[in-house]
């Protein structure tokens, strides 16, 4: 269920919701492995698993671009490929290239006073689907099937540019999705339309961070909440505009490999501590990013 | 700066563009408009009844009316006119939407039931499951669980009721000949759609009454917005200058009459005994084996793999005793077939799971299971039409539906064209539900647990396929009141038969045997339809 929304991919994803920038020219590319996996499951508000599901697991390979158009904008392009599978039951699993976004994040405020910095992004996100996968078989989808943009603000407070302190918010608007079936039945009335209006949603994210020249590390908390939508019924499947909310705790750590220039090892994971319409998923996230510095080599 | 300033303006624009685009509000198209009729039907009062003995015998509930001279009258004219000069919006809207027709909208309102009634039981955490009570049905599980027998059941009542009701309502109509309020007093508005139908009693109290009756016995839970709906459209006929309140009292006492004679049916047409018992169950195991042993090609027992629930934990079978003819005192009945048509249409045995001819069928399978392509998939997704649904039987209804309101048919013989699709598409569920139990045959995953589904494997026996019965039951009689289309609704059904196959949960032959099941008992309410007076 909505474990692979564009929103819950981007709010761990780094640079989106940290207030980090690239610098000027730099162009970097990195792949991340990861791994989601739930047993139980809210339907509605009602937490229970499900046997013929079995263990739902999601694997992605996420590949990743950064590249810094000036100062103060950096541009941020995702393109996961993913593939589910349930251990019980029957149901076959998907595949597929999911949605690609684009992002552009702006710094437009710096203040400096002795040990202390503020600064505030703004940040923009289009994604769309890259395949024509469906997002009427859910859980095994592999996403919702729609269009979204996202805007987002991000403030954070470092001190002595060790500690880091980031608050940020996200308002996604979300294009409506078109099943193969004339009808559907959701948060209790029939549509006699193909046409699935999915809800905007709103995220949030916490971090506190300790940032060293080779290493950092970071506790999060983000929650989504979707602005609308139905309850999964009482044993019924999940559906693509059911409202899917959920808060997760999760830790992050990025290390430079002093051996390699310019590659950085990223590893984050998230714990789902309360749900609606979502899986209780453990996820965990490991991969490279390797940086071109094009600014410096001229 | 300059380069930021640029970009910011461009990122600006781009969001403000993209978010227009994104922020769509999704139209909810309901596809009807409002109904006016090309002909009116005024001879359908001689069409034969599908069940009630005639419609003479109601004659109680429409006594004669007052003539529109007397003072009695003027009175329900008076009222009509007041009521008009104070319509609220709601009650505007109300009138706009049961102007499209009351055999269409009532048609929508029971598929939405259905699809919201269509849930089964969640497990106990002992691994066991309780069953839905009638008397209880606001409870967990919820009554009724309107699976695909229960809601071809249950779509040919109301269909059924509706339309003998409104043939009695025609016979009527043309005895008393009383216009309408608004054709009596030229200050009385007609705010929907003119029709040329005498008044008494009114069509829309008939099919408010039967509706209301039958939807409530079979979907008790439902009751506020059953209630409603009925008796808003009571208030539509009265509001839109169409009835007078004693036109409407009669249509209600009519319509009352008509269903109760049904209810009375539907209590001893064998559904209560569609569940079965445990004891039962476990010995469906043994009765399917000893069908086989009878075959004209007896089969030994140890040659024989009968059918395993897969779900976890192990369900009990869907409605075992819904189709049975072989025992007494069970089995539902069948509109246009009797008992002993049931078994002699029953479809020959599928091939012995333990021969060769059998593992082609399911190599056949597996093969869609591991291909399931784009193209296949959206066939799979298009007619899954499985729990939380209107059932395959309310797919059928809704594409019926788009060639009834196309065809501007009075309101009788658009209740003709959903009475005959659904008595057919019962009778497809008596048969095929009495194959499935009388062959008892595992599905494709039960024989090669590799076999993975692009739908949810549904819990009873596999030959043969109800989706491929439902489907060409529904193609067969379409075709007969519909005939320029005929090619696009055995199209349909072979796509629906074929999406089963493509989502693994069917051999070929569960769809073959199916489909030619399902012809041969639309045939049956075809050949009805072909003598009733109507063409």
């Amino acid at each position: 269920m909505m474990l692979f929304s564009w929103g819950w991919l981007q709010a761990q994803t780094p640079l989106i919701t940290d207030g980090l920038m690239v610098p000027k020219r730099d162009l970097g590319n990195g792949l991340f492995y990861s791994n989601d996996s739930w047993k139980n499951y809210w339907e509605g508000t009602l937490k229970r698993d499900n046997r013929n599901i079995g263990t739902l697991s999601t694997q992605r390979v996420t590949w990743m671009g950064v590249y810094g158009l000036t100062q103060k904008i950096t541009l941020i392009a995702t393109l996961p490929y993913i593939w589910t599978k349930a251990s019980g039951g029957t149901l076959e699993g998907m595949r597929g290239l999911q949605d690609v976004s684009l992002s552009a994040k702006y710094n437009f405020f710096t203040k400096d006073w002795t040990q202390n910095r503020i600064r505030l992004f703004a940040l923009g996100t289009y994604a769309i689907p890259a395949s024509d996968y469906t997002a009427d078989f859910l859980p095994l989808s592999i996403g919702m099937g729609c269009k979204s943009f996202s805007g987002r603000l991000t403030t954070t407070y470092s001190y002595k540019k060790a500690w880091h302190f980031t608050v940020s918010g996200a308002y996604t608007w979300r294009g409506n999705i078109y099943l193969d079936r004339p009808s559907y039945y959701t948060n209790g009335q029939m549509y006699f339309s193909n046409e699935v209006q999915m809800y905007n949603q709103f995220d949030f994210i916490l971090r506190a961070g300790y940032h060293q020249p080779n290493w950092r590390g970071e506790l999060f908390y983000t929650q989504q909440n979707t602005l609308g939508g139905g309850d999964i019924r009482r044993q019924d499947m999940p559906f693509a505009s059911n409202q899917m909310n959920y808060s997760k705790l999760g830790a992050s750590f990025l290390y430079a490999i002093p051996q390699i220039k310019n590659l950085a090892a990223r590893l984050w994971g998230s714990y789902t501590i309360a749900g609606r319409n979502v899986g209780q998923s453990t996820s965990i996230t490991a991969g490279l990013m390797y940086t071109f510095h094009f600014a410096n080599n001229q | 700066m300059k380069i930021p300033k640029f970009y910011t303006a461009l990122f600006f624009i781009a969001t403000v563009t993209i978010v227009l685009r994104c922020n769509k509000e999704v139209t909810y198209t309901e596809g009807l408009y409002p109904l006016q009729p090309t002909n009116v039907d005024a001879n359908a009062g001689t069409w034969k009844p599908v069940f009630v003995a005639s419609y003479s015998k109601y004659a109680a509930s429409v006594p004669l009316p007052a003539d529109t001279s007397t003072s009695a009258y003027k009175t329900e004219l008076a009222t009509i006119k007041n009521l008009q000069s104070v319509l609220t919006s709601d009650q505007q809207k109300a009138i706009a939407y049961w102007s499209d027709g009351g055999v269409l909208r009532w048609n929508q309102i029971f598929r939405e039931l259905v699809a919201r009634y269509n849930l089964p039981p969640a497990p106990l955490s002992n691994g066991t499951y309780i069953f839905p009570d009638a008397n209880n049905p606001f409870a967990d599980p919820q009554f009724p669980f309107s699976n695909p027998p229960y809601a071809s059941r249950a779509y040919s009542y109301v269909s059924a009721a509706i339309y003998d009701a409104l043939k009695a309502a025609w016979y009527y109509k043309y005895q008393y000949n009383r216009p309408s309020p608004y054709l009596v007093d030229k200050n009385v508005k007609s705010i929907m759609p003119k029709v040329d139908l005498p008044s008494y009693p009114s069509e829309e109290a008939v099919m408010s009454a039967v509706a209301q009756t039958i939807l409530l016995a079979l979907f008790p839970a439902a009751y506020d917005e059953i209630i409603s709906k009925a008796g808003e459209q009571r208030s539509v006929a009265l509001l839109s200058g169409r009835a007078s309140s004693s036109d409407i009292s009669a249509g209600l006492a009519l319509g009352k009459a008509v269903a109760a004679d049904y209810l009375a049916r539907a209590g001893s047409d064998g559904m209560s005994t569609a569940i079965g018992t445990k004891v039962q169950w476990e010995a469906l195991d043994d009765t399917a084996k000893a069908h086989w042993a009878k075959l004209p090609a007896p089969v030994e027992a140890s040659d024989v793999v009968t059918w395993l629930s897969l779900e976890v934990p192990a369900r009990p079978p869907m409605l075992p005793f819904f189709g049975n003819k072989t025992s007494v005192g069970l089995g539902v009945k069948g509109w246009m077939m009797t008992n002993a048509n049931f078994i002699s249409e029953r479809p020959g045995p599928p091939p012995i799971a333990t021969q060769r001819e059998m593992k082609n069928q399911v190599d056949e399978v597996k093969y869609y299971s591991q291909n399931l392509t784009g193209e296949r998939e959206a066939i799979v997704l298009k007619w899954a039409d499985g729990a939380g649904t209107y059932t395959p039987p309310g797919h059928w209804n809704q594409i019926a539906e788009g060639y009834v309101r196309d065809a501007h048919f009075s309101e009788v013989r658009a209740a003709r064209a959903f009475a005959f699709l659904n008595m057919a598409m019962h009778d497809a569920a008596v048969g095929c539900w009495e194959t499935k139990y009388y062959y008892f045959n595992p599905r494709p995953t039960q024989l090669d647990a590799d076999i993975k589904t692009g739908t949810g494997i549904p819990n009873f026996p596999s030959y043969t396929s109800g989706h491929s019965t439902f489907s060409s039951a529904a193609a067969t009689v379409l075709s007969y009141l519909f005939p320029s289309d005929a090619t696009y609704f055995n199209d349909q059904a072979q796509e629906a038969s074929l999406s089963r196959l493509y989502g693994a949960i069917h051999y070929r032959v569960d769809i073959q045997a199916g489909s030619d099941h399902g012809k041969r008992i639309g045939t049956y309410t075809v050949n009805f339809a072909k003598t009733d007076g109507a063409d």
